[in-house]
């Protein structure tokens, strides 16, 4: 009996055995890749493009135009990219007309979609249609198209004007397109990079199109993003897995992991604790010191690089006493750049010493620096008349040290090392943690925190112009986002002259002007450059850094 | 009975409906406006008006709230038992709760279960002989396992079965993530994968519900345990067991007598613990990656996406309601004076 009973157990076993062989074989190669959630929608118009996990879904699933080509590697062996050339991707190639303002682009023939369609001109114009039409929840290829001036993409669809895409993109035949632009502007190639200008599968699209939702926003935000990308979707189900297959028609070639399983993963410590086991082959966004331990584990990679993440302290402009240029220098004097990047980001930052990112195309360090020098600090503290602090108690109200308390877990240190640092030099200082809704709120609509303190400027547009015109210039020339309330007519001027100048040798001093300018009159306090990070299987290469942070899984490899 | 259980529904029918107005005008007032989160913070003021325009959110409150109840003409709503659209998905509310809840249901109905066939006996043993081994140890487990938040012991759990020992899986939901999931049919994994004869997702279904659900029964059994215990005591020192006794009756008999009358605030205490456990199973989803309705709600609350946030309060609130009148039933049937 007993026997009987080995031999039926050893024979279901072997069975399973087998079975699981045939499956992978049947599989191929698979990627578990650990997240802190699943993209929520698929749209890029939609409402939930503004989630970083979101983006990672229709990043890989579509294709942009065009884009940048790779340039070499981190320390830690990160590929990059090379951000003052572009490459051609669903564009074969372009050129430009100045006095016509119009570009010519020439598409890649013999693409496919996951749903078998072809790539044409139509895609492309149905696209920007969409866009146009604003008919999404948030209108993000419109507010592309706007930054590289495609004509008619400006406010007045808003406010009763043309939601027709008009003659500015005409189809020359199935592969050739011609985009006009409203005005000369720099930012029209650099804008046609990011991910919300992906073409969709117009035919694809159109299938589910419906009389209440005519461009598909229900079916792109909650069924599938119809694309050209490398990968097509297998199963979503939403806070839970996303599934992703490899797209055996891609115009590139097969990506080399065939199935890419995102599990959401909420708990950080679970993450790190199945890629110690080896039962996980990517993940991101732990905590720092959780990086560091995971560096030590077997089989596990950690690598990251100074991207575009960063921490900066924003002064109110419109808030007095920070209207006081002195009083602005004393504060970033006084501030322990390295105890920050230490106790923060265990040691995963260093001191920024700019207002843009090391890594974006046209950066120049800035003359001048501010290092943490408590002496310089005292004396302009004075200088400003408030000697000692002294003078400081009527404006108590405005040292109100804001920031997410969803992320207390290091900004709440990085608050407290400033308060102490502040309170150094005479500054008394009120610690403000706020939820995340609350924030955003009063940073971005009603912009009436006093002092906060953020880590989400990333341009995904890695050029200084791009990055001026979101965080620095003023509404009134078409400022985007300026959360100090920045406001400077010599700025916007140099902004202009930098995004309309077609001359690179002349545009170069333009922006060094625009760095150094911010710089000098500190727009906001840059703190720390913070790497990005990943973990993964040393079977895993090919990581390579963006600029909205998501990885491509077309480039990654995956040793057997 | 009919009526007892009318009258019971015709109760939970007006709290649900106070609660749904509640909810929604306090979430109304809180300082934090939703669209800033949805549009993302490099938006243009044209985007965030457009958003707030497509939300509904630039209409008077008022206004609000007569769509959310679906007394506009042409509008769908709770009336209709429509609980509107998710700002954040996009997806309808109905669909993504029907995929929620199953999950934290499944888990919290097999741990009370446990819990109480576990309890029940443990309890009575303690209350044989108070102050005998097996009661100072009961009190001495009970006192261990609710020292600690249960998401520690979670974690703890992890650590040990998972990371050093390597019995459990890995926590990384209900099922091997590589693996192929069961076709929904009711949600739940164990459930859905008998229907499908498919018994490799059966197998792993409970595998992956191990370490929760011992977590679960290990921190509800302390107080289940505790109170069938302290009923017992009193059920055995009355003058009806005494008489039992004093007449010749079988001590099994006695117990089955004591049992029913120990058991009904056993009963009040578990109705208690489960409307509390499934308005806190956020923390046990979090630690165990399970996509449950504790996550859904706090990821609703966190993102304001106020369809969501409506819903599930009124969900969460309708399953405790549903499971008090079910023990009212319970309790009824074991003592009959309670239903007139």
């Amino acid at each position: 009996m007993r026997k009987v009973l080995t031999g039926l157990a050893t024979a279901a076993m072997m069975s399973v055995s087998m079975q699981t062989m045939a499956q992978t074989l049947a599989v191929g190669k698979q990627l578990l890749y650990l997240a802190e959630d699943v993209p929520a929608g698929l749209d890029y118009d939609g409402p939930s493009v503004s989630v970083n996990t979101s983006q990672t879904g229709f990043i890989n699933m579509m294709d942009t135009l065009i884009d940048y080509p790779l340039s070499g590697a981190s320390q830690d062996g990160i590929r990059t990219l090379d951000f003052s050339r572009f490459e051609g991707r669903l564009a074969e190639s372009w050129s430009y007309d100045a006095a016509s303002l119009t570009w010519t682009f020439k598409l890649r023939q013999g693409v496919k979609s996951c749903a078998g369609n072809t790539f044409t001109a139509d895609d492309v114009i149905y696209t920007l249609a969409r866009g146009k039409s604003v008919s999404g929840a948030a209108p993000i290829n419109w507010f592309l198209a706007s930054l590289g001036s495609i004509k008619g993409f400006d406010r007045s669809v808003f406010t009763g004007g043309s939601r027709e895409l008009g003659d500015a993109v005409e189809k020359v035949d199935d592969y050739t397109i011609r985009i006009r632009q409203s005005s000369e502007n720099n930012l029209f190639l650099t804008v046609l990079t990011v991910y919300s200008m992906a073409p969709f599968d117009s035919v694809e699209m159109k299938k589910h199109a419906t009389a209440q939702d005519p461009w598909s926003h229900t079916y792109a935000n909650t069924v599938n993003a119809a694309g050209f990308g490398p990968y097509c979707l297998e199963r979503w189900v939403k806070d839970d897995e996303f599934v992703l297959r490899a797209n055996p028609d891609y115009y590139r070639g097969k990506p080399d992991i065939d199935r890419v399983v995102i599990k959401r993963v909420p708990q950080s410590a679970n993450r790190v604790l199945a890629m110690r086991a080896g039962q996980a082959q990517l993940t991101q966004r732990l905590a720092a010191r959780e990086f560091q331990n995971l560096a030590t584990a077997r089989g596990v990679k950690v690598a990251g690089i100074f991207g575009n993440e960063t921490l900066v302290l924003g002064l109110n402009w419109r808030t007095p006493p920070f209207d006081n240029p002195k009083l602005r220098q004393a504060i970033a004097y006084a501030m322990p750049y390295e105890q920050l990047a230490r106790i923060g980001y265990a040691g995963a930052g260093r001191q920024w010493e700019a207002h843009f990112p090391t890594s974006i195309a046209g950066f120049i360090k800035p003359e001048q620096q501010y290092p943490r020098d408590l002496v310089r600090a005292r004396v302009l503290l004075a200088e400003a008349g408030f000697p000692e602090g002294k003078g400081l108690e009527q404006y108590a109200d405005a040292f109100h040290l804001a920031f997410t308390a969803e992320r207390e877990s290091y900004l709440g240190p990085i608050a407290t090392a400033i308060k102490a640092a502040l309170g150094d030099i005479g500054i008394q200082l009120q610690i403000d943690p706020m939820p995340q809704t609350q924030f955003a709120d009063r940073r971005m609509v009603k912009k009436d925190l006093p002092m906060a303190l953020s880590d989400t400027e990333k341009p995904v547009g890695p050029d200084v112009v791009y990055a001026t015109r979101l965080y620095f210039v003023s509404p009134q020339a078409g400022g985007v986002n300026n959360i100090t309330n920045y406001s400077n007519p010599e700025l916007d001027r140099l902004f202009t002259a930098a995004q309309t100048e077609p001359d690179p040798a002349k545009r170069l001093p333009l922006v060094a002007q625009i760095q150094n300018l911010v710089q000098s009159q500190l727009a906001w306090v840059p703190l720390l450059e913070t790497r990005t990070q990943w973990a993964f299987s040393e079977r895993l290469s090919g990581l390579t850094w963006h600029p909205d942070n998501s990885l491509r899984l077309f480039e990654l490899k995956l040793a057997q | 009975m009919t009526g007892f259980v009318a009258r019971r529904l015709a109760t939970a029918l007006l709290q649900l409906v106070g609660l749904a107005l509640v909810v929604f005008f306090a979430i109304r007032l809180l300082p934090a406006d939703p669209v800033a989160r949805l549009v993302g913070q490099n938006a243009s003021r044209e985007a965030y008006l457009a958003s707030q325009h497509a939300l509904g959110l630039d209409r008077p409150v008022l206004t609000q709230f007569g769509a959310y109840l679906g007394a506009l003409p042409g509008a769908s709503g709770l009336l209709q038992g429509d609980f509107g659209t998710s700002w954040v998905t996009g997806e309808p509310v109905a669909k993504e709760i029907g995929r929620a809840l199953p999950v934290t249901l499944e888990l919290i109905t097999i741990s009370f279960v446990l819990a109480f066939i576990l309890s029940v006996p443990l309890g009575m043993l303690c209350a044989l002989k108070p102050g005998g081994a097996a009661d100072n140890a009961t009190f001495g487990y009970s006192l261990f396992a609710g020292s600690q938040p249960e998401f520690w012991w979670g974690l703890l759990f992890i650590y040990f079965f998972f990371a050093i020992m390597g019995w459990a899986p890995a926590p990384l939901g209900r099922l091997d993530p590589l693996s192929t999931a069961p076709p929904a049919v009711t949600g739940l994994i164990t459930i859905d994968s008998l229907l499908a004869g498919n018994m490799a997702a059966f197998s792993d279904g409970l595998h992956h519900l191990m370490l929760p659900v011992l977590t679960k029964v290990f921190v509800l059994s302390g107080p289940i345990v505790k109170m069938v215990r302290q009923n017992m005591v009193r059920v055995l020192g009355s003058d009806y067991v005494l008489f039992a006794r004093a007449s010749g009756l079988p001590p099994g008999r006695i117990a089955r007598m004591a049992l029913k009358n120990a058991l009904a605030p056993a009963l009040t205490l578990l109705g208690v613990l489960y409307g509390y456990i499934l308005g806190g199973a956020v923390l046990i989803e979090t630690v165990f990656s399970l996509p449950g309705i504790g996550s859904y709600a706090v990821r609703s609350v966190l993102a304001f996406d106020y369809p969501a946030i409506q819903a599930v309060v009124l969900v969460i609130a309708a399953v405790s309601l549903f499971v008090y009148l079910a023990l009212d039933i319970v309790h009824a049937l074991l003592d009959p004076r309670l239903a007139s």
